[in-house]
C-alpha cells in the first residue's frame, strides 16, 4: 500500500508510525523497569527489551524512506510487525507460566506476572501491519485504528483491574481506572459495531480525553506512591512499590484513538446515526436512512 | 445525537464495571479483609517470587494451617518489637524470624515455652549465662534451679568454634537469646514454613537433639513397644489433629509429644516438656524434681488413657530402682575420681586425662541411657547399653585410678 501523499500534519499514516516509534522505545523502558524487578531471571526477559530497541531504531530509521523507498519502509515494517506478534504472543504464555498455569486460581491470575501486558507488542504489530495492508484513505483504515485502540483499553481495563487487586482495591480510587477503561471501551466498541454520528464522536473524543486525566493523576499518585515505599534508593521504589508508567498507558491510548476518530470523523455524517461502511467490493456503502 | 449508540455504550461500559466488581468480589475474603494493603499484597505477592526462587518454602506454607486460616507471609514476617527492618521489594520485614515473631499470636505458649529447659537452660548447657541477660537467668532460675545460671560447658573451648557451632549451637539454640530479647525459636520443633503441629509430634522431629549416646531418646523409642506400634500404624494416626481437643482416638499410639506435652482427652497441654517429668535423669546423680508428686502424677494421667495403673505403678517401680542402681555406680566412680583429685594424684583441667573420659562418658553416656531406657521401655539401653558398659567403665576407670596413684606415688618429691 502506498503511503499518503500530503502534509506532515494530516499525515495520519505518518502519526501511526510515529506513535509506533515511540511506542517500542517507551516498551523498551518500561521492560527495562518490569523485568528488572524480576532481575532478568530468566534469559528471555531479555529478548523483548532487545526487540524493543531495534524495532525503535528500525523503524525510526525505515519511516522518513516511507516516499523515496516504501518497499524498504513496507518490508522493514512488516518483518518488525511480525515479530512483534510473535514476541508478544510468546510474552503472554511466559508470563502465564509465571503461576496461572500451575495453579489456575484468581489469586495466581492476580498475582502472576501481568499476562495482558505483553499484548502491546501484538497491538503495536498488528497496527504497523494495518498501517501498511489498508488503504489509508478508506474508512476501514481509521476503523482497525479505534479498533487497535479498544484493544489496548481492554488491556488496560484487565491491567487496571489485576494490577489493583493485588492491593485488594485497598484505596477507593484504584476503582477509578477501571470504571474509566471500562466507559472507553464501551464507546470505542460502539464506534466500530453501531450507526453513530459527528455528535457521537465528539462524545467519544470527550470521554478518551477523559482517560487522558485519569492517566495523569494515575500517574501522580503512583509517583507518590513510589515517594513512600520502602526501599533504599528511588530505582529500588519504583521497581517494588506502583508502576509509574502504567498509569501512561491511558494519555497513550487516547492519542491512538484521536488519530482514528480523526480520519474516521470525514466518513461519519454530520447529524443521521449513519456510517459509511465498505461495500463488499471494497466501495462504499451506501448511507442508510432510517 | 442519537440515543442509540450512547446507550449501548453506557450498557456496554457498565456491563464492565459490573463484572470487575462481581469478580473481586469472587476472591477469599481472607486475601482481601486485611488491616493494610501490603498484608493484601502479600497473600500472593511473595509467593509469585518465591515460587520461582525457593518453590518448597511456598510450598510448605501452603500445606500449613496457617495459609489454611489466611495468616500470610508478611504476618509473620513483619518486624516484631526491637527487630530488625529489612526493605524487601516493597515491603519492610523482619529476614529472620525469632519467638517474638511467634509469640504475638501464641504468647502463652511462648510463656509455657520460657519457663522449659528447652529456653535459656537449654542454651546455658553449652554456653553458660553468656549473652542471656540477667533478668532472663533469674527468671529461668526461678523455674528450672541450677539450669542457666552456670558456665559454659568445658568442651566448648577444648573442642573449638568450630565444633560448638556446627554441633552443640545446632540443637541447643533451641533456647538461643535473641537480638530482640526474646529466647528460643519454635521452627526447631514446628519448622519454618508448615508451622505444623504434626511435624513437631513426629518423634524424629524430637529426635533430631534427642538422640545419640548421650541423650538416646530417640534409639530407645525406636526400640520400645510405642516406636514399633507408632512405625506399623502412623498412617492410622491423626497426627495433626488441634493439641486441646486431642484424644486417643487420634492418638491412640503415642510419640514423644503425646506423653510429654498433648492434652490428650483433656488433659492440660503444656509446651513444657519436662513439666510431666518426676526426676533430673540426666545429670549424674540424678535427684527428683522440685514438683516431683505432681509431675508425676501428671504423666500417669496420661499413661492411664491407655494403661491399666498396675502395669503403670509397676513400670514407675521398676525404673526407681534402675535409677537408685546407677545412682549407686556413678557414685563410686564419682568417689574414685574425687579421692584422686583429693590425693593431689588428679591434678589437670577437666577432660585433658584419659579417666576424666571415662568418668564422663560413665555418666553421661551409659548412666544416663540406663536411666532413660528404663522409663522408656528400652530394654536393651537398660542392658548392652547401659549398664554393660557402665560396668566395664567402672573397671576401666579404676584399674586407670590405680595405675595413676602408682605413677603419683614412684614420682619423685
Amino acid at each position: 500500500m502506498h503511503p499518503a501523499r500530503g502534509s506532515w500534519r494530516t499525515d495520519h499514516q505518518l502519526w501511526i508510525e510515529a506513535f509506533a516509534v515511540f511506542n517500542f522505545g517507551g516498551l523498551a523502558a518500561d521492560i527495562f523497569l518490569a523485568h528488572s524487578q524480576n532481575r532478568f531471571r530468566h534469559e528471555a526477559e531479555y529478548v523483548p527489551l532487545y526487540f524493543s530497541i531495534a524495532a525503535t531504531i528500525a523503524l525510526a530509521a525505515v519511516v522518513p524512506l516511507r516516499r523515496s523507498r516504501p518497499a524498504v519502509w513496507r518490508d522493514v515494517g512488516y518483518l518488525i510487525a511480525w515479530l512483534a506478534v510473535a514476541v508478544g504472543l510468546a510474552g503472554v504464555i511466559f508470563h502465564l507460566d509465571s503461576r496461572f498455569f500451575y495453579d489456575r486460581t484468581i489469586r495466581s491470575l492476580t498475582y502472576a506476572a501481568p499476562f495482558a501486558a505483553p499484548l502491546a507488542y501484538t497491538g503495536l504489530g498488528l497496527l504497523l501491519m494495518a498501517n501498511r495492508m489498508v488503504a489509508p484513505d478508506t474508512p476501514e483504515w481509521p476503523r482497525w485504528v479505534v479498533f487497535l485502540a479498544l484493544g489496548g483499553f481492554v488491556g488496560n481495563f484487565i491491567f487496571s483491574l489485576t494490577d489493583h487487586a493485588q492491593n485488594g482495591f485497598f484505596n477507593p480510587l484504584e476503582w477509578l481506572p477501571v470504571a474509566s477503561s471500562a466507559c472507553a471501551i464501551g464507546f470505542l466498541l460502539v464506534v466500530l459495531e453501531a450507526r453513530i454520528d459527528q455528535a457521537f464522536l465528539r462524545l467519544c473524543a470527550v470521554v478518551l480525553l477523559v482517560q487522558g486525566l485519569v492517566g495523569a493523576v494515575g500517574f501522580a499518585l503512583h509517583a507518590e506512591a513510589d515517594l513512600r515505599q520502602p526501599g533504599a534508593t528511588l530505582f529500588e521504589r519504583i521497581l517494588s512499590g506502583a508502576p509509574p508508567m502504567a498509569p501512561l498507558l491511558f494519555p497513550n491510548l487516547v492519542a491512538l484513538g484521536l488519530i482514528g476518530l480523526w480520519v474516521l470523523a470525514p466518513h461519519v455524517r454530520e447529524h443521521a446515526d449513519v456510517v459509511e461502511r465498505p461495500g463488499r467490493d471494497g466501495g462504499e456503502q451506501r448511507p442508510r436512512a432510517d | 445525537m442519537a440515543f442509540r449508540p450512547v446507550f449501548i455504550a453506557v450498557v456496554l461500559a457498565f456491563g464492565l464495571i459490573v463484572a470487575a466488581f462481581l469478580v473481586n468480589r469472587a476472591r477469599p475474603r481472607v486475601e482481601t479483609d486485611q488491616p493494610t494493603a501490603a498484608l493484601v499484597r502479600a497473600s500472593g505477592k511473595c509467593a509469585e517470587c518465591h515460587l520461582q526462587q525457593q518453590y518448597s518454602v511456598v510450598h510448605e506454607y501452603e500445606l500449613s494451617a496457617h495459609a489454611g486460616k489466611g495468616v500470610n507471609c508478611l504476618d509473620c514476617h513483619q518486624p516484631a518489637a526491637s527487630q530488625q527492618k529489612t526493605d524487601h521489594h516493597g515491603f519492610v520485614i523482619a529476614a529472620k524470624l525469632t519467638a517474638g515473631n511467634c509469640r504475638s499470636c501464641h504468647e502463652p505458649i511462648y510463656q509455657e515455652f520460657l519457663r522449659s529447659r528447652h529456653a535459656a537452660t537449654s542454651w546455658a548447657a553449652v554456653f553458660g549465662e553468656e549473652g542471656l541477660k540477667p533478668e532472663q537467668v533469674e527468671f529461668s532460675e526461678r523455674y528450672q534451679p541450677g539450669g542457666a545460671r552456670r558456665p559454659a560447658h568445658p568442651l566448648t573451648k577444648l573442642e573449638g568454634g568450630s565444633a560448638t557451632t556446627s554441633g552443640c549451637a545446632q540443637c541447643h539454640s533451641v533456647g538461643k537469646p535473641n537480638d530482640d530479647g526474646t529466647i528460643g525459636t519454635c521452627t526447631a520443633c514446628h519448622t519454618r514454613h508448615t508451622s505444623s503441629v504434626a511435624i513437631a509430634r513426629l518423634p524424629t522431629t524430637c529426635g533430631q537433639c534427642h538422640l545419640g549416646p548421650d541423650h538416646s531418646q530417640l534409639e530407645i523409642y525406636e526400640e520400645s513397644k510405642h516406636g514399633v506400634m507408632f512405625h506399623a500404624q502412623e498412617k492410622l494416626l491423626k497426627l495433626d489433629a488441634p493439641p486441646k481437643s486431642l484424644t486417643t482416638r487420634d492418638m491412640f499410639v503415642p510419640t514423644c509429644a503425646t506423653c510429654h506435652m498433648s492434652g490428650l482427652n483433656g488433659q492440660k497441654v503444656t509446651h513444657d516438656p519436662s513439666d510431666r517429668l518426676s526426676y533430673y535423669l540426666a545429670d549424674p546423680i540424678t535427684k527428683p524434681r522440685p514438683n516431683r508428686d505432681r509431675a508425676q502424677a501428671a504423666m500417669k494421667q496420661i499413661c492411664v488413657q491407655c494403661h491399666t495403673p498396675p502395669l503403670i505403678e509397676r513400670v514407675y517401680a521398676d525404673a526407681e530402682r534402675v535409677v537408685v542402681s546407677t545412682n549407686e555406680k556413678v557414685q563410686v566412680a564419682g568417689e574414685i575420681m574425687a579421692g584422686l583429685r583429693k590425693d593431689g594424684v588428679l591434678t589437670s583441667a577437666p577432660f585433658t586425662q584419659p579417666i576424666d573420659f571415662v568418668y564422663f562418658d560413665l555418666w553421661h553416656y551409659d548412666g544416663r541411657t540406663s536411666k532413660h531406657g528404663a522409663f522408656m521401655g528400652g530394654a536393651d539401653f537398660v542392658q548392652w547399653h547401659g549398664n554393660y558398659p557402665m560396668l566395664a567403665r567402672t573397671v576401666e576407670l579404676k584399674a586407670k585410678g590405680e595405675a595413676l596413684r602408682r605413677q603419683h606415688a614412684s614420682r619423685p618429691r
